[in-house]
């Protein structure tokens, strides 16, 4: 048997944490040594939710948290850009921060930092009723932008400005309900919630979604909700979407009613066996795989990474075999990909514990 | 004839059968954040997961619903337990609880994959391992999980005075587990049990003085004043813990300490050379003493044989050198007091006068171990370790056994269910449900105890008792509840309904909860139950979104605890 064409296994470090680990996302830091990273917690013990921000060193140890934030409950959603990172809350509230870096902490002397936690306070903070009622199920920020979107289990689409003014896209009056937000474009993006229906938005025309996509192959035993939608910035025509039974797919706006399933339990067309067959949770395109297929068409899905409920991560390509990253026996709720340095990867795990890999 | 004074003892507690003494008399008051404005004018209290309280606090409906902003109520949850004295722990309980699922889970489908073989297969295969083989991986994996073993950092300059080295902490559950898989699983060890024992109380003796002194203790306490010392060979303690080290076979630590000896300083050596020359050949002899087993670890000393006639042949030759030596004429030159008196009481230990060995050693297990070391090295059978065992608690007893002490009795007393009701008295219903397996790993007559079916309990068996209670302690907390259905479904009677009983009763309070749930059910294939559990979920939703578009402000705003978002009170409007 040949080896040698064995791709060379990632490096794994685990990192057991004392809370539940609601959501995780990198952070963009000044130097590629001193990586952080910001994270919702839930103690279970004294039921107290925490925003904490966490430095790594190259040793892959945690000490205590550089900046803590205590939300008024639970984080349901949470999204980073170099300047600013949202969190949402199940109450149905929306806090924006900027970013340590962009606060110009981290850039300064570090020394004094770790060895205390500051405090942080955020920029923006929406709360009320009248901006969401029930759970915010997905939050995006646009990428050096201001607005910030985000949409509710109560089927309102809401913006938010810099000043902490919002105004409302869409009221869906609780017949319908969201779940997973992202921006396409300064004035485009796309939401998704039950059904595996899709929704893409413009703001130059209001009132309705501007095209719609509803998935008709749930068997009516199974729920289908979409849990992450990601659009790659040089195929903006094309969302790529991630929800209940295994579920991943790419719609091609220029053929809406073809959906490109990438993994699925129901489709008999797909060459191999679906990757999972529970809830995935969380889907971003991987720029750190290349694909095999030199054919590189611009209505070609790029390989995408998933985790899911079943304690997947791996990679997806269109056509190609998957290739596992991690089997973990608990669900993997949600996961980052490293803007900076995408060969590395943070997940959160069931079992209150952090995995950073570092891919060769 | 009924006794006196259990009558007066009975009529003291109110005729109670079972005399229920309350811990303290003292009302403890738990303070409730609710953060509501008064008046509250109703309060439910429920039980909750676990040892909590759910407590629901409603206020009045407001009549102008748009001027008040306050919230109509909240759902809180109050711990009873004793307080956050043992959150670390409960973390680190929750740690075994999650890395124990892969390797039982994995020991159970070998199980199962065996048994549907062994029926196909008359003869077993020869390329199969035998069962206590995958016993002991699933205890490798659980050990490994309850603990590392001491790290053996080696610094570059070694302090000479620092006789104990650190290491991790060591824990009883760990102490505990290690015992069981000796006696149980282990098959290997069989023929040297007593030195294996001698390994285990290395690792394990600090955890003993807790209520009595321990040579450890012991030890401990001696580091503390060595750097203070100046003749360390006059202080009659140095004496006293280098026999008790050597009782108990810590031999490095002995010839470390004896090699601090001032008769080594280059000044002293030319005129105390005959002192310096019995404590060096002491030292050599404790350093090549014979051991009964396969090997030793890196840094201990000793020499192993596996072989019953060569370390009968290496032992005696050892004995007779000693012999040799307490009768030499070099005792007479050395002027030294303690130093020869110390010396020679070293010799009595290595002859085995338990006399002196049960001077040396404070618990009876360390008294134990001295006489599998020098008194009994050929002890084999638990028959004969249970009587020395007996003669040992007899010379040292004890007020208040340690549980690890208990459970030894136990083991080596060959009663399975006194095992089991130790471990579950001082350990809890972890380790029970999996050492278990250990129990059942060679032993068929602990097979058959605990797998005979009781009428008494439901028709279930010891094993199934115990990982009904296992998962019980489970699902009494949110974060481990989603782990209690591996355990369930190895519960062939009564766990398949347990699972659909829990999943019914599982708060979701949000969609991700819910999903959480809807798998478990597709993972056990129990499609009826997530269709009654989306439609309970449907009906609930449709009274929220009822509720959204009314806009009636007496929706209760709930607590991040774990609660159906259900609770609202009646608008009289």
């Amino acid at each position: 048997m040949a080896i040698t064409n064995l791709p060379k296994t990632p490096k794994i470090h685990r990192i057991p944490q004392p809370k539940f680990i609601d959501a995780i996302r990198w952070l963009s830091s000044p130097s590629p040594f001193q990586k952080s990273f910001i994270t919702s917690l839930y103690d279970s013990d004294f039921h107290t939710p925490s925003l904490e921000i966490h430095s790594l060193d190259p040793s892959k140890t945690l000490t205590t948290a550089l900046f803590s934030w205590t939300p008024p409950s639970r984080i349901s959603s949470l999204k980073s850009t170099p300047s600013l990172f949202a969190a949402s809350t199940f109450l149905g509230s929306l806090h924006i921060f900027k970013t340590p870096e962009e606060m110009s902490v981290l850039g300064n002397d570090m020394s004094d930092l770790g060895s205390k936690t500051s405090d942080m306070e955020p920029v923006v903070s929406v709360v009320g009723r009248e901006f969401h009622v029930g759970s915010v199920g997905g939050v995006d920020l646009m990428e050096g932008g201001s607005e910030c979107v985000s949409v509710g289990e109560d089927g309102r689409v809401n913006l938010v400005d810099e000043r902490g003014d919002f105004r409302r896209v869409f009221d869906g009056n609780g017949l319908v309900s969201y779940s997973a937000v992202k921006w396409a474009s300064p004035s485009e993006f796309v939401t998704g919630g039950c059904g595996f229906g899709l929704q893409w938005w413009d703001l130059r025309k209001s009132g309705a979604a501007v095209a719609q996509f509803k998935g008709n192959w749930d068997h009516g035993t199974t729920s289908g909700i979409i849990h992450s939608i990601d659009i790659h910035p040089s195929r903006k025509h094309t969302c790529l979407a991630g929800g209940s039974s295994g579920t991943v797919f790419a719609w091609d706006l220029r053929r809406q009613q073809e959906p490109m399933i990438l993994s699925s339990i129901g489709s008999s067309d797909t060459m191999t066996h679906p990757l999972s067959e529970s809830e995935v949770w969380e889907v971003q395109y991987d720029c750190y795989t290349k694909s095999l297929n030199s054919n590189i068409s611009s209505s070609r899905i790029l390989p995408a990474m998933i985790s899911s409920e079943d304690g997947i991560l791996a990679v997806i390509g269109q056509g190609e075999e998957p290739t596992e990253l991690l089997a973990e026996p608990c669900a993997i709720n949600s996961f980052d990909i490293d803007c900076q340095n995408p060969s590395d990867v943070i997940c959160s795990l069931e079992w209150e514990s952090i995995v950073i890999l570092s891919r060769p | 004839m009924p006794d006196v004074a259990a009558d007066s003892a009975a009529s003291a507690s109110g005729g109670a059968l079972v005399p229920f003494v309350p811990d303290t008399e003292i009302a403890v008051v738990y303070p409730l954040h609710h953060g509501l404005k008064p008046p509250i004018t109703r309060v439910s209290i429920s039980w909750a997961r676990g040892n909590n309280l759910r407590v629901s606090l409603l206020r009045n409906p407001p009549y102008n619903s748009d001027s008040d902003g306050e919230i109509g109520g909240k759902v809180v949850e109050v711990n009873l337990d004793s307080g956050a004295a043992d959150v670390r722990e409960s973390v680190q309980w929750r740690r075994i609880a999650y890395g124990s699922v892969t390797p039982f889970a994995l020991l159970q489908s070998r199980k199962n994959s065996a048994s549907s073989l062994s029926k196909l297969q008359s003869s077993p295969s020869p390329f199969h391992l035998d069962w206590w083989e995958h016993v002991m991986e699933y205890s490798k994996d659980i050990k490994e999980l309850l603990g590392n073993p001491k790290s053996n950092y080696d610094p570059l300059i070694e302090d000479p005075k620092e006789v104990l080295k650190k290491g991790e902490e060591p824990t009883s559950l760990k102490a505990a587990w290690e015992l069981m898989e000796m006696f149980y699983a282990d098959k290997l060890c069989q023929s040297w049990l007593p030195e294996r024992l001698v390994d285990w109380l290395a690792d394990y003796d600090c955890l003993l003085s807790g209520d009595q002194p321990t040579v450890h203790s012991k030890l401990v306490e001696f580091q503390g004043t060595l750097v203070t010392l100046q003749v360390i060979e006059d202080d009659p303690k140095y004496w006293e813990v280098i026999s008790s080290a050597l009782a108990i076979g810590w031999l490095e630590i002995v010839v470390k300490l004896l090699r601090l000896h001032g008769s080594y300083q280059l000044d002293q050596l030319g005129h105390r050379e005959t002192e310096n020359g019995l404590v060096e050949t002491v030292a050599v002899l404790i350093s090549m003493m014979p051991r009964f087993r396969p090997e030793l670890k890196n840094g201990k000393l000793g020499e192993c044989f596996e072989a019953k006639p060569d370390f009968m042949k290496a032992w005696e030759k050892w004995r007779e050198q000693i012999t040799k030596l307490d009768s030499s004429a070099f005792w007479v030159p050395c002027h030294h007091r303690q130093t020869r008196e110390g010396l020679k009481n070293l010799i009595q230990i290595m002859l085995g006068n338990t006399k002196i060995l049960c001077t040396a050693t404070a618990h009876w297990i360390e008294l134990y171990i001295s006489h599998f070391l020098f008194i009994r090295p050929f002890t084999a059978g638990l028959e004969g370790m249970y009587n020395l065992a007996q003669k040992c608690v007899q010379m040292k007893p004890m007020s208040s056994p340690h549980k690890l002490l208990r459970l030894i009795i136990g083991i080596i007393g060959e009663n399975t269910e006194v095992v089991l009701a130790e471990c579950s008295r001082g350990f809890g219903p972890w380790m029970v449900a999996h050492a278990i397996e250990l129990l059942t790993a060679r032993s068929d007559q602990a097979d058959i105890l605990l797998h005979k079916e009781h009428d008494d309990i439901g028709g279930i068996s010891m094993e199934e008792l115990h990982r009904l209670v296992y998962a019980q302690v489970l699902t009494s907390h949110f974060l481990t509840w989603q782990i209690a259905p591996v355990y369930l479904t190895s519960c062939m009677k009564q766990g398949m309904s347990l699972l659909e009983f829990l999943l019914y009763r599982q708060p979701a309070q949000h969609n991700q909860l819910l999903l959480k749930n809807l798998e478990i059910c597709r993972l056990y294939e129990l499609d009826h139950v997530s269709s009654n559990i989306m439609k309970v979920y449907e009906i609930l939703k449709r009274i929220l979104d009822f509720i959204y578009q009314m806009n009636t402000p007496s929706l209760v705003s709930l607590s991040s605890a774990n609660s159906l978002p259900v609770a609202f009170v009646d608008s009289e409007t």
